[in-house]
C-alpha cells in the first residue's frame, strides 16, 4: 500500500510533463511522419502520395542540393571554430585573473541572447556594406565587401554569429577544465614540461569527454539553425540560395510554399542526418575520449 | 500524517496543472498561438449567444500609412456598434499568407481578412465565407462596377468584395529625374525610351545612385513585357504563352542595363528591396524608378520630401503592356466565422459608408464605391490625385486584356529572384540562367495542375 502510494505520487507529479510530452511532442512527431508520405497544403485533407516526397528530394528539387551543402558549410565551420574558440577562451580564463567572473560574464552573453531575433537583426546591420564593421576596415584601410547581401561571403555572416555565441561552450569546458587534478600539472612541472607539453599531454586528453559533449551538442544544435538565415536573409535564403540552411528551407517549403508533406519529409530526413553524425560521433568516440574513472 | 501529506500532493499537483491553463489564456491575439483561440472564441460564441458583446479579428497588410486609416475607420464602426469590438492584425506583406495560412490550417483565422489577387486559392481551400446570402440586404454592391463583383464570384457565389481598384505601377521620384534634368517619360513610350531615360539618369545623378531597381524579378513588370510584345504570362488554358527566347531577352536587357550602371547591383538590391516602404531606396532618394503598385504610392510619399509620381509600363511591338486596374484587394471574410451578420455589417461599412470612405480615402486603391469616389475627388489631396489619375489613365489606354493570376505565385516570384540574382552575380549566364528557370517554370505549371 505503502509503495503503490509512492509511485501514484510521482506518477501524479509526473502528469504535467507526461500530458505536454504527449500532447505536444509525441503526436505531433508521429504527425509528421504520418504528413511525409503526403501531399499536404495546410488548407485540404492531406492525399498520400507515398514515398514521392522523399524521392523528388533527391532528383527533382534544385534547391535541396544547394540547401544541404550550404548546411554543411555552415555546420562544419561553425562547429569547430566554435569549440576553438570556447577552449582557448576557457583555458585563458582558468589562469586565474582579476574580473574573472566579469570577463565569464561578458563572453557568456552573446550566447544567451545571440539566439534572439534582435540581435540577429542587429548582426544584420553591423556587417552590412554601410555598416560599422565595413567602417571599421575602411579605418584599416581595407575596402570591405558586401557581408550580407553578397553571395560569396553571406554564409559566413551567419557562420561569425554562430561562432560569437561560443559562451555556453566555454563555461562547460571550463567547469571541465576545473576538473584536472592539479597534481598532474605539478608532476609535469617538475619532470621539466613546458607549458605546450602540459597542454597537449595532460589538458586535451583529460578534457575528451567534455569536449566530445560540446561536440555533440553544438553539431545537433548548429544543423537546426534557423533564426539567423531567416532574418539575415529576410526569409528568401539569401542572394542565390547562399543562406538556405536546411530548417530555413523547410520553413520555406511548409510555409511561404504550402507543402507540409514535403516539409515533413524533409524534417525527418534532417533527423536521420542528424543521427547519422551523432552515431559516427559516438563510435568513433572510443579511440579518441578517454575517461579518467578507468573505464577503458 | 500520511493523509496530510497526499492531500498537499494532490493540491500541489492540481495547482501546477492549473497555472498551465491559465499561462494559455493569457496569449494575445498578436501571437501565433493557436492554443489560445479555441478558448477566445468559444468565449465570444456564448456572448455573442446573450445579444451583448461580439469580439471579431480583422487581418489586413500595408505601411504605417494604412495601419492608422483602418484602425480609425474601425473605431469608427465600433463607436456606431457599441458591444462591437474588432482587434485589428496588420502587418507588412512578407510573411502575412504564411501566417494565414497557419491560421487556418488551426482553424483560428481572423473573422476578416484582407485577400488579394490570390482570392481563387483560398475560395479553392474552402476557407472563405460566401457572403452572396447578404449581398442586398446588409452588403449593397449596386454602386459597383459590376466587373469588380465578377472578379470575386465563383461558381455563381461571392466570396469577396472589393476594397480598391488598383494597377500596377512604375514609380518614380521627380526630384531625381529633376536633379538629373531628364524629362518625365510619356505614357507611349517604349522599352528602348526606357533604356535611353535609365542610362541618362545615371550618368546625371553619379555615384551610389541609379536610375532603375533591377526589375527583372518582378512578376508584374515581366508579365507587362510580355504582353507588350504580343506573348502572355500565363492565361486560362492553365498554360504559358511566352517561349525561352522572350525570357532572354527579357533578362538580357537587364543584364545590359546592369552592365551599363543604370540598374541598382545586386548585392545593393538584396539589401534594400524595393518591396517595403522602410527598405526601398526610391523613398531615400538614390534610385529613380521601382515597380509596385499604384495604392502604394500614398504610404511611400509620406516618407520623403521628394515627390513622387507613377508612370505605366513602356508598349512594345504589340502595343501596351498594361491590363486594365483590377480589384487590387478584397474583404474577405473566415468560412467558420462566429458572428457571419456581424462580420458582413462591417463590410458593407467599410465599402459604402461616406465617414468611413473619407478616412479610408485610397490607401488600398481608388475606392470602388462611385458615391465615395466622387465624395473623395471633392476632397483628394495632391497624392491622392496623382493616383486618381493614374488610375483613369490606365482604364482609359490599357487593352481590355483579362488578366490571369499564376497559379503558384509565391513559388514563381522566389523563382524569378533566384534567377536574377543567378545573372546579377555572375553566377550563371543567362542562357543557362534562363534555361533553368524555363524548367521550373514548367514543372509550376505541371504541379498547378495537379492541383
Amino acid at each position: 500500500m505503502q509503495k503503490y502510494k509512492t509511485y501514484l505520487a510521482g506518477y501524479l507529479f509526473l502528469l504535467p510533463w507526461l500530458i505536454g510530452f504527449l500532447c505536444l511532442t509525441l503526436s505531433p512527431i508521429g504527425a509528421s511522419f504520418y504528413l511525409s508520405f503526403t501531399n499536404y497544403d495546410l488548407l485540404t485533407t492531406p492525399k498520400w502520395i507515398g514515398l514521392d516526397n522523399f524521392k523528388s528530394m533527391f532528383t527533382d528539387d534544385y534547391r535541396m542540393m544547394d540547401s544541404i551543402k550550404v548546411t554543411l558549410q555552415y555546420v562544419f565551420l561553425s562547429v569547430p571554430f566554435r569549440l576553438a574558440f570556447a577552449l582557448g577562451l576557457a583555458v585563458l580564463l582558468n589562469q586565474g585573473m582579476k574580473f574573472l567572473g566579469f570577463y565569464r560574464t561578458i563572453y557568456y552573453i552573446p550566447s544567451l541572447l545571440g539566439g534572439s531575433v534582435a540581435i540577429s537583426v542587429l548582426w544584420k546591420q553591423v556587417f552590412d556594406q554601410n555598416g560599422i564593421f565595413n567602417d571599421g576596415l575602411a579605418f584599416l584601410g581595407i575596402q570591405g565587401h558586401n557581408w550580407i547581401a553578397d553571395p560569396r561571403y553571406a554564409i559566413y555572416s551567419l557562420i561569425g554569429l554562430s561562432v560569437w555565441q561560443f559562451g555556453s561552450v566555454m563555461i562547460i569546458f571550463l567547469a571541465g577544465l576545473k576538473q584536472v587534478p592539479g597534481e598532474l600539472y605539478e608532476a609535469a612541472t617538475v619532470d621539466g614540461a613546458g607549458v605546450m607539453r602540459k597542454f597537449w599531454r595532460i589538458t586535451m586528453p583529460l578534457l575528451t569527454p567534455v569536449i566530445f559533449f560540446n561536440l555533440t551538442i553544438t553539431l545537433i544544435q548548429s544543423f537546426q539553425t534557423f533564426t539567423k538565415a531567416f532574418i539575415i536573409s529576410r526569409g528568401t535564403g539569401g542572394p542565390i540560395n547562399s543562406t538556405l540552411l536546411y530548417s530555413l528551407y523547410l520553413y520555406i517549403k511548409g510555409f511561404t510554399f504550402m507543402e507540409m508533406g514535403y516539409a515533413s519529409a524533409m524534417a525527418w530526413l534532417l533527423l536521420v542526418i542528424i543521427a547519422a553524425f551523432t552515431g559516427l560521433l559516438f563510435l568513433s568516440s572510443r579511440y579518441w575520449v578517454y575517461y579518467s574513472d578507468g573505464r577503458d | 500524517m500520511l493523509k496530510t501529506k497526499s492531500a498537499a500532493v494532490s493540491m500541489l499537483t492540481l495547482a501546477i496543472l492549473l497555472s498551465a491553463c491559465g499561462n494559455n489564456n493569457n496569449n494575445s491575439n498578436d501571437a501565433s498561438a493557436s492554443s489560445a483561440a479555441p478558448a477566445s472564441s468559444q468565449a465570444a460564441a456564448s456572448q455573442a449567444a446573450s445579444g451583448e458583446k461580439v469580439e471579431l479579428r480583422m487581418a489586413w497588410w500595408g505601411s504605417d500609412e494604412r495601419h492608422e486609416k483602418t484602425q480609425k475607420a474601425i473605431e469608427l464602426f465600433e463607436s456606431k456598434n457599441p458591444g462591437v469590438t474588432i482587434t485589428p492584425e496588420y502587418s507588412g506583406f512578407d510573411g502575412y499568407m504564411d501566417k494565414l495560412n497557419t491560421q487556418i490550417a488551426a482553424g483560428n483565422a481572423p473573422d476578416l481578412i484582407q485577400m488579394g489577387g490570390n482570392i481563387k486559392e483560398y475560395v479553392d481551400k474552402n476557407a472563405l465565407l460566401d457572403l452572396t446570402p447578404y449581398v442586398g440586404s446588409t452588403i449593397n454592391l449596386s454602386d459597383f462596377n459590376q466587373g469588380l463583383v465578377q472578379s470575386a464570384t465563383f461558381d455563381g457565389k461571392l466570396y469577396g468584395v472589393t476594397l480598391g481598384v488598383n494597377s500596377t505601377s512604375l514609380m518614380y521620384n521627380k526630384a531625381l529625374f529633376d536633379k538629373a534634368g531628364v524629362p518625365i517619360p510619356g505614357a507611349n513610350w517604349t522599352y528602348d525610351d526606357l533604356k535611353n531615360v535609365a542610362i541618362q539618369l545615371s550618368e546625371k545623378l553619379g555615384k551610389d545612385n541609379y536610375a532603375l531597381y533591377d526589375l527583372s524579378s518582378d512578376s508584374g513588370a515581366f508579365a507587362s513585357y510580355l504582353g507588350a510584345y504580343g506573348k502572355k504570362l500565363y492565361d486560362f488554358d492553365g498554360e504559358r504563352h511566352f517561349e525561352k527566347e522572350d525570357a532572354v531577352n527579357w533578362f538580357t536587357f537587364w543584364a545590359d542595363l546592369r552592365a551599363a550602371g543604370a540598374v541598382v547591383p545586386a548585392d545593393v538590391q538584396v539589401a534594400n528591396p524595393p518591396t517595403a516602404a522602410d527598405t526601398t531606396l526610391v523613398v531615400k532618394g538614390q534610385v529613380a524608378i521601382q515597380a509596385g503598385s499604384a495604392s502604394q504610392l500614398a504610404g511611400w510619399q509620406q516618407l520623403t520630401q521628394d515627390t513622387l509620381g507613377l508612370l505605366m509600363f513602356p508598349s512594345g511591338p504589340a502595343g501596351s503592356g498594361m491590363v486594365p486596374p483590377l480589384s487590387g484587394q478584397y474583404i474577405t471574410a473566415y468560412a467558420d466565422t462566429k458572428h457571419p451578420e456581424v462580420v458582413a455589417k462591417f463590410i458593407d461599412f467599410m465599402v459604402n459608408d461616406p465617414e468611413a470612405g473619407v478616412i479610408l480615402g485610397n490607401t488600398r486603391g481608388v475606392p470602388p464605391a462611385g458615391k465615395i469616389r466622387d465624395t473623395l475627388a471633392a476632397q483628394a489631396t495632391p497624392v491622392d490625385q496623382v493616383m486618381y489619375d493614374y488610375i483613369s489613365l490606365v482604364a482609359d489606354t490599357a487593352p481590355p486584356v483579362n488578366w490571369v493570376q499564376f497559379p503558384v505565385d509565391n513559388e514563381l516570384i522566389a523563382l524569378m529572384k533566384l534567377t536574377t540574382e543567378k545573372i546579377g552575380f555572375n553566377a550563371k549566364s543567362v542562357d543557362a540562367a534562363v534555361d533553368e528557370f524555363m524548367t521550373e517554370v514548367d514543372k509550376l505549371i505541371a504541379k498547378s495542375k495537379v492541383q
